[in-house]
């Protein structure tokens, strides 16, 4: 009973001091003659943004959206490529072969123990605006390179998409009515599976043939270098590819040190009970380590991987217009500071919340389960 | 569930008490900011009992604002902090230079941690109007302007369809931008970058077509655009003026007294190079027979009721000169930047700087 009241009283206290600061805040504001409303968000933004086909006359909270998108992107991208080069030089930091551990402690140790904003601004600075201008690119036809980004041959839509996707949503339906009978076959003949293999095969059936069945719906795009810049194709920016280097490079070493850890924290007793049972390295690894590993790896990936979804409003640094870059844009033109701060607070809270959320589920999922 | 609720909550609660922290820190500084905006219109008598200015600028433009190797600071906007100085307090060195950022600049006016702002800020309806600001007397007027590489094409915005810009984030630039290549019906690709270094990396790379800026920003890069990259000469920066941006002081709203001395203080100078009136000659103008000289220069028996010392405008022209010359020293004939006087002209030479009758 005691607990409940001190609880409440608590609890008041907290949001009368909160009530009672944000009310000092407004009132200061007033004073000064600053708005505090949030109607800055449906002005026209009036500056258009990179690599996009943003219109400048569309409002506000539009660009702030291509923003977050932009920062979606490479956060994703990032996690994807941090952590499948983490795992795999975590690994190698275990290898008994000398060279393998070395080169890996190696990565780790210099990457790891430098910010990432210098990481990201010598990709910038000292690689990727070294390679040849455009009017001297690498042209291989299906890919340039330049420094004005790495453009490579991209599908294109040429016709009406309704027969393909039909195609390839039966195939997808077969696919997993295959990987289910491969299972079946397995539980009861104990031949292997290859379930994956199966499906994939399927897929890819149903993919070549909803192309023809749809009258090629989508031919390939091929780069065309101009004097200015590259059409068609598929572009990665100067600026989004220093990033997403930056980003996974400097993650990666820390997943790295978390996989290595977490691989060590695997009992001894694990990994002889697997030799004992004459499992191949690959086997135990995949089989016996790897999945127990996982479990007491997936809290701290969580906070590296908050961490990159952060350290991407360094893209400020670079020119990469993510969500950071957008509003301080807009700051500098006409929109209030303390507003499009909180938005900005927001969409990070929002990423950062939405990563934990997912991280949780997956936690709770591979968690032990006590009987 | 109940894990998850309380994993959700619980960095929830952290996290406004660490906004409320944020708030806590900001109101701390609203109590100093209290004494500005609770006691309006007295900022003049606050600045002559402290004995110093607290005067915000920008570090980094050249010919506007600098550090010297020896660390001091220079430039025009500088001249300015000093004249006013000089017409307050009567000491042209009795100023604290602030070095404030675009973001920061408003609010720093605002919460009273500087009494005026001389950053080569554009004076807007918006700013004006919404960030409690009161824009004063222009100094400067600059426009928005293009540079390009000289052994380009490119002589008109005209030829720069599809091109890539370079642009320095911060202020009304990307705006301008994209409403003069709307307005020409062009396309283009914004670049903005958040310091000049990083800028003129690409640049110089070829990763940009052109360099957007104001046109006197853009001068003072050019002059000094490093050697081994073909020195000043290597760039061109084209006619066209694509956005009008006066430069000027800013104070709080609601303090006319303040506004009035540092209007005034910018007259004078403008004045004083009508008259011709320099800081070399001051001395012997004080005698001069034109009555309205030696008003201007407090020989008269004459009260402005602007709370100025009758001397202010001696005081002001013997640190730093009139307008012409605090103009060529910085920023002109003189300087590396060499800008042409253009629409900083006076009024009688075809430029835009009027002074009001001082009487």
């Amino acid at each position: 009973m005691l607990r409940v009241v001190f609880q409440l009283v608590f609890l008041v206290l907290v949001v009368g001091v909160v009530l009672y600061l944000y009310s000092n805040v407004l009132r200061n504001l007033d004073r000064l003659g600053i708005g505090t409303s949030f109607g800055f968000l449906d002005e026209s933004a009036g500056f258009s943004i990179a690599n996009s086909d943003f219109d400048p006359s569309a409002n506000l909270f539009a660009a702030i959206l291509v923003g977050v998108q932009n920062t979606a992107i490479v956060s994703f991208a990032g996690i994807a490529l941090a952590t499948v080069i983490g795992v795999i030089v975590g690994v190698a930091r275990l290898s008994t072969n000398w060279l393998v551990r070395r080169t890996a402690a190696g990565y780790v140790e210099t990457l790891r123990n430098v910010p990432v904003l210098i990481i990201i601004l010598f990709w910038y600075l000292a690689v990727i605006l070294q390679l040849p201008p455009i009017q001297r690119a690498v042209d291989w036809g299906w890919l340039v390179l330049s420094n004005r980004g790495l453009v490579v041959v991209w599908l294109e839509r040429t016709g009406d998409l309704a027969v393909f996707l039909a195609v390839l949503g039966a195939g997808a339906v077969l696919a997993a009515a295959v990987s289910v009978w491969r299972t079946r076959r397995f539980d009861a003949t104990g031949q292997p599976h290859r379930r994956l293999l199966w499906a994939a095969g399927v897929l890819v059936a149903a993919v070549v043939l909803g192309f023809f069945a749809g009258g090629r719906p989508f031919g390939l795009s091929l780069p065309e270098r101009g004097e200015l810049g590259t059409e068609h194709g598929f572009l990665l920016s100067p600026e989004y590819g220093a990033i997403l280097i930056g980003l996974t490079l400097y993650t990666s070493s820390h997943i790295a040190e978390i996989v290595r850890g977490s691989i060590l924290a695997v009992p001894r007793g694990q990994t002889e009970a697997a030799n004992a049972l004459g499992l191949s390295p690959f086997a135990r690894l995949r089989y016996v380590v790897l999945p127990q590993a996982t479990r007491i790896m997936i809290p701290p990936l969580a906070n590296q991987y908050l961490n990159l979804v952060k350290n991407s409003s360094l893209g400020v640094a670079i020119a990469y217009p993510e969500v950071t870059r957008v509003i301080r844009i807009a700051i500098g033109q006409q929109a209030p500071a303390p507003q499009s701060v909180l938005v900005l607070m927001l969409v990070y809270l929002c990423f950062s919340l939405g990563i934990s959320l997912v991280t949780n589920l997956v936690n709770r999922r591979l968690a032990l389960r006590e009987r | 569930m109940r894990l998850l609720h309380l994993k959700v909550t619980l960095p929830l609660s952290i996290l406004g008490l660490l906004l409320a922290g944020c708030i806590g820190g900001s109101e701390g500084n609203e109590g100093q900011g209290g004494q500005a905006g609770g006691q309006q219109g007295n900022t003049l008598q606050r600045v002559q009992d402290r004995g110093t200015l607290n005067c915000g600028i920008n570090d980094a433009v050249p010919g506007f604002g600098v550090v010297t190797p020896q660390g001091e600071y220079e430039g025009f906007d500088i001249d300015y902090c000093r004249a006013v100085a000089a017409a307050v307090l009567g000491d042209p060195n009795a100023v604290e230079f602030k070095p404030v950022t675009t973001e920061q600049r408003f609010t720093a006016l605002q919460s009273g941690e500087i009494d005026v702002l001389i950053r080569n800020t554009t004076w807007t309806a918006e700013r004006d109007g919404a960030e409690g600001a009161t824009f004063l007397h222009t100094t400067f007027y600059d426009g928005q302007g293009m540079m390009v590489p000289a052994d380009s094409d490119y002589r008109r915005l005209e030829d720069m369809d599809g091109t890539t810009i370079c642009v320095l984030s911060g202020t009304t630039t990307e705006l301008n931008l994209a409403t003069a290549f709307r307005a020409r019906n062009l396309e283009h690709e914004p670049l903005s970058f958040e310091d000049n270094e990083t800028l003129q990396q690409a640049f110089q790379q070829g990763r940009c077509d052109g360099w957007t800026s104001d046109k006197s920003q853009l001068a003072g890069v050019r002059s000094s655009w490093p050697d081994n990259q073909g020195g000043p000469d290597a760039l061109r920066i084209l006619d066209e003026e694509f956005s009008k941006e006066p430069l000027g002081p800013v104070v709080r709203d609601g303090d006319s007294p303040w506004a009035q001395a540092i209007d005034w203080t910018v007259i004078a100078t403008i004045q004083a190079e009508e008259f011709g009136i320099t800081s070399e000659n001051v001395e012997q103008m004080k005698g001069d027979q034109n009555e309205e000289i030696r008003r201007l220069l407090g020989e008269e028996n004459f009260d402005s009721g602007l709370g100025l010392p009758d001397d202010f405008a001696v005081q002001v022209i013997q640190a730093v000169g009139n307008y012409g010359e605090i103009y060529d020293r910085n920023v002109g004939a003189d300087s590396p930047l060499g800008l042409e006087r253009g629409l900083n002209d006076l009024y009688t030479n075809g430029g835009l700087h009027y002074a009001p009758p001082y009487r």
